[in-house]
C-alpha cells in the first residue's frame, strides 16, 4: 500500500474500573473472598470480549476503599495482561474518597475525548462513612464521569442501595442485589461480558435520547435472585 | 472593497468503507456520500456526507444516510441556482438564506424523503416495536437517524454546514489545516445531534465564506470513524496536509485510487467504524509543483 495520510492509527481505549468496598464488614461470611473469586473468574471472560472486538482496547484498573482509598491496580492495564491480587478487608467505608480519586483519573487529560465511554463498577456491602456526596459530585462534574457506564452491586441486605442508586444516576437501572456468592459471580460475569461488550462497540446515540444517562445501551439484566435459604449475606 | 470573485474550478473524489466492527457483526455500511454535478468537476460543486447512527432504534439509518446525502445535494443545488440569480454584491442575502432558509429545507426534505420511503417500505411489526411508541408517525425519523455534512463551493463563496459528528477540514495552499466550523461540545461519548431530532435545523453549524481571498486548496469531509482512528488530533489533522502533498506529487486520480486501501487500513487498525472521506480540490493545485515551498510535519 502507498504511504497513508495522517499520523499513527490506534484503537479506542475503553477504561474499566472496579471500585471495591474493603471495609471490615466485607470480611464477614466470606464476602471479600467471594468478590476476589468472582473477579478472578471474570478475567478470562473479559479477555474473550476484548478479543472479539480488537477495535476497543480494554484497559482495567481497580480501586479499594475502607479507611481511606487506594488504587489496587493503578495503571490502566490491558486486559490481556491483567492479573488480580486478592483484596483483604479492614476498616470503614470511605466511598467518597474512592469516587474522588476516580474522578481525577477521568479528567481530560489524562483521558482523551476519543475514548469509548468508561465502565465503572461500584461494589459495596455497607453505608459510606465519609462524605460520599462530595465524591459523587466530583465524579459527575467530569464529562467522562457523567458519560460513564455506572453499574453498582449491593452485597447483602445491609448495603446502602440508595447511595448505590445515586451512583448509577438513572432510575431505570437498579443496583444489583447479591445476597450469596452465586449471585455475586453472576452479576460480576454480566458486567464483565455483556456490559463490556456493549460499551466496546456502541452505536451513536442522539443527544436528546442520551440525556437519560443511557449513552451506551445496557444489555438485559440477569434475573434478580429471589430471597432464598441460600442467602448468606 | 470587494475583489473580483475567483473563477476557480474544483474536482471532487470520495470513498466509503464498511467498518471493521460492522464486518464482524454483519452490520452494513451506514455512511453515505454524494456529490453534484455527478461528473465531479466544475466551478460549482456540492459534496454531501452522512453517517447513519446504527443501533437498535435507528434500524433504517443506512437508508436515512443515503436519503440525507441525496436530498441535501438537491436542496443545495437549488440553493445554488437561486444564488446565481442574485446580483453581484448581494452575498449578504445569500449568506442569510444559507443560515436561515437552507437548514430548514435540508431537514424538511429529508423528513419528506423518509416518509416517502416508509410509504414504499412499510414498517414491520418488529420495527414498530423497536420505536417504542404508539405514534409511529412522530417517531419514524428515529429509525432513519443520521448526521449530515455539506460543502458547497461556488464562484463567490464556500458554504460549510454540519449537523452531528464528523469532520470538515480546509487546507490552504501553504498546507495549513483548519476547521471552518466551531466545535460542538455536545458531540462527546458517541452522542450526536441528528436529522431525526426535534427541531434538528437549529443544531446545524454553518460557516459562509465569501471568496474575497484565495480559497482553500483542499476541503476534506469525513465521518467520525476516520478521526476516531487516529491516536491523537494532530495525527488526524496531518491527513489534510499529507493529502495536499500527495495530490501535488501524484495527482488527484492517484489519491482516489489509494483511498479505499487507506480507509480500510484505518478502520481495521483504528476505530472499527464505517469511514467515509470526501476530497474537494482546486484544479490548479494539481498543476503546482510539490517543491513550491509546501511543508508539513511529514517532511521534517
Amino acid at each position: 500500500m502507498s504511504k497513508r495520510p495522517g499520523g499513527e492509527l490506534a484503537t479506542r481505549p475503553l477504561h474499566f474500573i472496579w471500585m471495591a468496598d474493603c471495609s471490615g464488614s466485607m470480611a464477614v461470611d466470606g464476602k471479600i473472598q467471594s468478590l476476589n473469586t468472582a473477579i478472578k473468574e471474570a478475567i478470562p471472560n473479559m479477555q474473550s470480549v476484548a478479543d472479539e472486538n480488537p477495535n476497543a482496547q480494554v484497559l482495567v484498573r481497580a480501586i479499594k476503599f475502607s479507611s481511606g482509598a487506594q488504587w489496587h491496580v493503578s495503571q490502566p492495564t490491558d486486559i490481556a495482561d491483567f492479573r488480580w491480587e486478592d483484596l483483604s478487608a479492614d476498616g470503614v467505608t470511605d466511598m467518597g474518597k474512592a469516587l474522588m480519586m476516580v474522578a481525577e483519573q477521568l479528567r481530560i487529560p489524562p483521558m482523551t475525548d476519543r475514548a469509548l465511554p468508561p465502565v465503572l463498577v461500584l461494589i459495596s456491602d455497607g453505608q459510606p462513612t465519609d462524605d460520599y456526596a462530595s465524591g459523587l459530585q466530583a465524579l459527575m462534574a467530569e464529562p467522562w464521569g457523567r458519560k460513564a457506564v455506572r453499574i453498582s452491586i449491593a452485597i447483602g441486605e445491609d448495603a446502602d442501595t440508595e447511595v448505590l442508586q445515586r451512583f448509577i444516576g438513572n432510575p431505570e437501572l437498579k443496583p444489583l442485589q447479591a445476597n450469596n456468592p452465586e449471585a455475586l459471580v453472576k452479576y460480576i460475569k454480566w458486567v464483565s461480558t455483556a456490559v463490556l461488550k456493549s460499551a466496546s462497540a456502541p452505536a451513536s446515540q442522539t443527544t436528546d435520547s442520551a440525556q437519560a444517562g443511557m449513552n451506551v445501551p445496557i444489555p438485559i439484566l440477569p434475573d434478580s435472585e429471589p430471597s432464598s435459604a441460600d442467602d448468606v449475606w | 472593497m470587494v475583489e473580483e470573485p475567483h473563477t476557480t474550478r474544483w474536482q471532487v473524489v470520495g470513498h466509503s468503507v464498511r467498518g471493521a466492527s460492522h464486518e464482524r457483526s454483519g452490520a452494513p455500511n451506514q455512511d453515505a456520500i454524494y456529490w453534484l454535478p455527478q461528473s465531479g468537476t466544475g466551478s460549482r460543486l456540492i459534496l454531501t456526507m452522512a453517517d447513519g447512527h446504527g443501533g437498535a432504534k435507528h434500524f433504517r439509518s443506512a437508508v436515512g444516510a443515503r436519503l440525507a446525502v441525496e436530498t441535501a445535494a438537491q436542496v443545495s443545488y437549488d440553493f445554488l441556482a437561486g444564488a446565481q440569480a442574485e446580483e453581484a454584491g448581494s452575498l449578504s442575502a445569500i449568506k442569510r438564506a444559507a443560515e436561515e432558509w437552507l437548514p430548514k429545507m435540508l431537514v424538511r426534505n429529508w423528513l419528506e424523503a423518509v416518509e416517502h420511503h416508509k410509504g414504499s417500505h412499510p414498517l414491520l411489526e418488529a420495527e414498530r416495536d423497536l420505536l417504542h411508541a404508539g405514534d409511529v408517525s412522530s417517531s419514524l425519523p428515529l429509525a432513519y437517524g443520521a448526521t449530515l455534512l455539506v460543502a458547497v463551493v461556488a464562484e463567490s463563496f464556500i458554504l460549510y454546514m454540519q449537523l452531528g459528528d464528523g469532520e470538515i477540514l480546509t487546507v490552504s495552499s501553504e498546507g495549513a489545516v483548519s476547521r471552518p466550523l466551531p466545535k460542538d461540545e455536545r458531540l462527546f461519548a458517541n452522542e450526536t445531534t441528528s436529522l431525526c431530532a426535534p427541531d434538528a435545523w437549529r443544531d446545524f453549524r454553518i460557516c459562509f465564506q465569501a471568496l474575497s481571498q484565495t480559497p482553500p486548496a483542499v476541503i476534506l469531509l469525513s465521518t467520525d470513524g476516520y478521526s476516531n482512528s487516529f491516536r491523537d488530533e494532530s495525527g488526524f489533522l496531518k491527513v489534510g496536509s499529507d493529502i495536499l502533498e500527495m495530490i501535488r506529487a501524484d495527482g488527484l486520480s492517484q489519491v482516489k485510487e489509494n483511498m479505499e486501501a487507506w480507509l480500510l487500513d484505518s478502520t481495521r487498525a483504528g476505530s472499527g467504524d464505517d469511514i467515509t472521506l470526501g476530497i474537494i480540490c482546486r484544479t490548479d493545485v494539481t498543476q503546482s509543483s510539490p517543491s513550491n515551498g509546501v511543508l508539513n510535519e511529514s517532511d521534517s
